[in-house]
């Protein structure tokens, strides 16, 4: 790890506005929001889409001699704020800005009829602004605060349709969760400051190898509990499911794209501590190997068309934890790359789907789909392909990358369970290409107005929703087409063995990747098999003519026949149920039935009742007779005469 | 032909009590600020009457002080009791209890 550079002030402004401007887009939007109307996408997207052009422009800068370093701000000496845009943080700059932006884009398309859609821009914009502050700061606090901001615009997003109960739910588990999450970093910030006195990530990390290596399996376990809350690891998985309830461009952005990837991110850019800390490396790669196999299994028995791309996000970035876990860093950013592109391709293109179904997400009530909506049916099969790792596509590299990684770094078991995975990733994925678009249409959609949303339905729909004639279609198609290219070829750049991917990053995690001690070919051919499997059950039991045929009895029956661990989800809800809520469910009802009226209640009722009670007792005093109160004032004086006499006389 | 100042000093404390039992005992208010009048009187005599004892005048001084208080404290009482009596048509001192707790 190279040090902080020096401030480089022609590099300053830029980067600046690159965190500012969504900032100030944000602020406008909620000033001006009701009467900007449609405009206010426009006006959200550009201020997203200038800021990647900036950061774009950066990245000749970020990429020398340790980035470019703006300091800010010094509340007091070891407290300096600042901002770092070096490689790793360039990396997701660009997925931010640059994804968010097409999202955005999208957005004014999915939005269109929605009366509040200049509050979505304002919190896409505010998302975008915080996701910049995370990971730009160049100091664990700044960090922090990005962290806390990012999940407080998920919990706008995810209710923003606050009118629906469901969503309302889910914006409150997911932020609880990930509250819990914060609090895990809170003092692991507190346990750095305490060992290192500085929070600037350069002091931090040239100290991390002198510290005593409980202390750094502390600071990792904090900072991982962070980093599993907002990566939907297991067990704090459950609110990423659940968080589908928000638009589905929120869906692809935040829950798919960038925001959940933010583990990653952290467990990256701490490598040097995690390099100090094996055992800290080893229960972050099993967790990710846990969640991946995990998100797999659930994948498969869900029928709500976003919460399988969700069960699949949660799978993925379990590879990524996998990746970076093990230490290799590269892989698991490589990965978070990859899978921005196509997992963001993917939830748009079912946003498409489910746009012209006119809010139908299950697929059961789908099928037959390519023919009416076929540049939906190529972005998702073009995503399905990459997730699923098919050769020449993005997610096969990084995938491969990830899965050697562990075999290199001597994790054998887990690279297993991850190529076991990949095999269960290529069976759901394309069961639910399969019972999307192929076969006969099994819904109740009037097939006439198929791909022409909102025109005929959109009152009856969404009551929120004014009748406005629909979007052209190429603000929602021209995104997705943006996106089909690196989706398709993204994985490129990591071919090979001098390749622009490892350059790119440099000596930022130290010492290169081990050489392997086995061919690539073996590894590569060995996932490829499992996936091959996996893709031909899903063929078997879903896409054959034969399974087709008979494919609403079959479904009917599957339905029905769903083991209850998947349906339930490995039964997590109900172990948190357990475990977390009830408990705390018991201690407010203790609370509230007996410390509250009986102790906090009771204290001021009793110094009530002592107060009355004095009274009563000096009321008598106070008789109004002038003649009580004379004898009053001479017994007074005759007890102090006797006592003044009584001392006389002893003396 | 002196006099021994115990004999004072027992006589105002005579008159005190008496004042004091008036005070007390009484229900007439005009009873009542007589016997107060009895009262700055027996303490009157004792300052005198010490006063002499130790050829000192500020006895003297004292009582002048007292009986010009104790005019003004007449003249006060007096409008109070005939504002009572005006407002109450009658002169016990026990039925004026209003500012009973």
């Amino acid at each position: 790890m190279s040090g902080v550079p020096a401030f480089a002030a022609a590099a300053a402004a830029p980067l600046l506005a690159v965190w500012l401007l969504p900032l100030i887009g944000a602020v406008a939007l909620w000033a001006l929001g009701p009467a900007l109307k449609r405009t206010a996408g426009v006006l959200g997207s550009l201020t997203v889409l200038a800021a990647f052009g900036i950061a774009a422009a950066l990245f000749p800068a970020a990429t020398q001699n340790g980035g470019v370093h703006v300091p800010l701000v010094t509340w007091i000496p070891g407290y300096a704020f600042g901002l770092w845009l070096d490689p790793l943080s360039l990396i997701w700059t660009l997925i931010i800005t640059g994804v968010g932006g097409l999202i955005h884009v999208y957005s004014i398309g999915y939005m269109w009829n929605d009366r509040a859609i200049a509050r979505f821009f304002a919190y896409l914009n505010f998302f975008v602004f915080s996701m910049l502050t995370l990971v730009l700061s160049d100091n664990v606090v700044g960090l922090l605060v990005g962290w806390g901001l990012v999940g407080l615009a998920s919990y706008f997003l995810i209710g923003f349709w606050f009118q629906r109960p469901s969503a309302v739910a889910a914006a409150r588990k997911a932020f609880v969760i990930n509250v819990f999450g914060d609090i895990g970093i809170m003092f692991a910030v507190f346990a750095i400051y305490q060992q290192t006195g500085s929070i600037a990530f350069a002091d931090v990390f040239a100290k991390a190898p002198s510290l005593a290596p409980g202390i750094v399996f502390a600071i990792c376990l904090g900072l991982f509990i962070g980093a599993a809350a907002k990566s939907a690891q297991v067990p704090l998985h459950t609110w990423l499911p659940d968080a589908m309830e928000g638009p589905t461009p929120v869906s692809a952005l935040i829950h798919a794209a960038t925001m959940v990837t933010a583990g990653v991110y952290l467990v990256a850019r701490f490598a040097p501590l995690w390099n100090a800390s094996p055992s800290a490396q080893t229960l972050v790669a099993v967790v990710g190997a846990i969640t991946a196999l995990t998100g797999a299994l659930l994948g498969i028995a869900q029928w709500d068309i976003k919460r399988i791309l969700a069960y699949s996000t949660m799978s993925q970035i379990g590879y990524m934890i996998l990746g970076v876990g093990v230490g290799a860093y590269q892989a698991g950013v490589l990965h978070f790359f990859t899978h921005a592109f196509f997992k963001a391709q993917l939830f748009l293109g079912a946003g498409l789907i489910i746009h012209a179904l006119h809010d139908e997400q299950d697929v059961r009530k789908m099928g037959g789909l390519s023919r009416r909506l076929p540049f939906a049916f190529w972005a998702m099969l073009l995503g399905t392909l990459a997730i699923m790792g098919f050769p020449g596509f993005s997610g096969y590299f990084s995938k491969d990358a990830v899965i050697e990684g562990a075999l290199l770094h001597g994790h054998p078991v887990l690279a297993a369970v991850a190529a076991l995975t990949a095999g269960i990733t290529a069976y759901y994925m394309f069961r639910m290409i399969f019972l999307t678009f192929f076969g006969p249409y099994r819904g109740d959609v009037d097939e006439f107005s198929l791909g022409m949303p909102l025109r005929v339905h959109a009152a009856a729909h969404e009551p929120d929703q004014e009748h406005g004639g629909h979007a052209p279609d190429w603000i929602m198609q021209l995104p997705v087409a943006i996106l089909m290219v690196p989706t398709v070829l993204a994985g490129w750049l990591s071919f090979g063995t001098e390749s622009p991917w490892s350059r790119f990053f440099g000596g930022l995690f130290g010492a290169g990747e081990p050489a392997a001690p086995f061919p690539e070919w073996i590894t590569t051919s060995g996932v490829l098999l499992l996936v091959a499997l996996g893709l031909v059950v899903a063929y078997l039991r879903y896409g054959s003519p034969g399974a087709q045929a008979a494919a609403i009895d079959r479904l009917r029956a599957e339905s029905r026949g769903m083991p209850q661990i998947l349906v339930r989800g490995f039964y997590f809800d109900d172990l948190i149920e357990f475990a977390a809520v009830k408990p705390a469910a018991w201690l407010g009802e203790i609370f509230s039935r007996y410390v509250d009226p009986h102790v906090i209640d009771g204290a001021v009722r009793d110094v009530v009742w002592l107060a009355g009670a004095l009274g009563y007792v000096m009321r008598a005093l106070q008789n109004g007779l002038v003649r009580a109160y004379a004898l009053t004032i001479v017994v007074g004086t005759a007890c102090f005469l006797a006592y003044f006499a009584f001392i006389g006389a002893v003396k | 032909m002196s006099v021994d100042v115990s004999n004072y000093v027992v006589l105002a404390a005579v008159m005190f009590f008496i004042g004091v039992a008036g005070v007390l005992l009484r229900r007439n208010p005009l009873i009542v600020l007589m016997s107060i009048e009895l009262m700055f009187n027996a303490a009157n005599l004792a300052l005198v009457a010490f006063s002499r004892v130790w050829v000192n005048n500020a006895g003297h001084i004292f009582v002048f002080l007292v009986v010009t208080v104790a005019a003004a404290e007449a003249a006060i009482g007096l409008a109070i009791v005939v504002a009572l009596f005006r407002r109450a048509k009658n002169v016990d001192v026990d039925e004026v209890a209003e500012l009973r707790g």
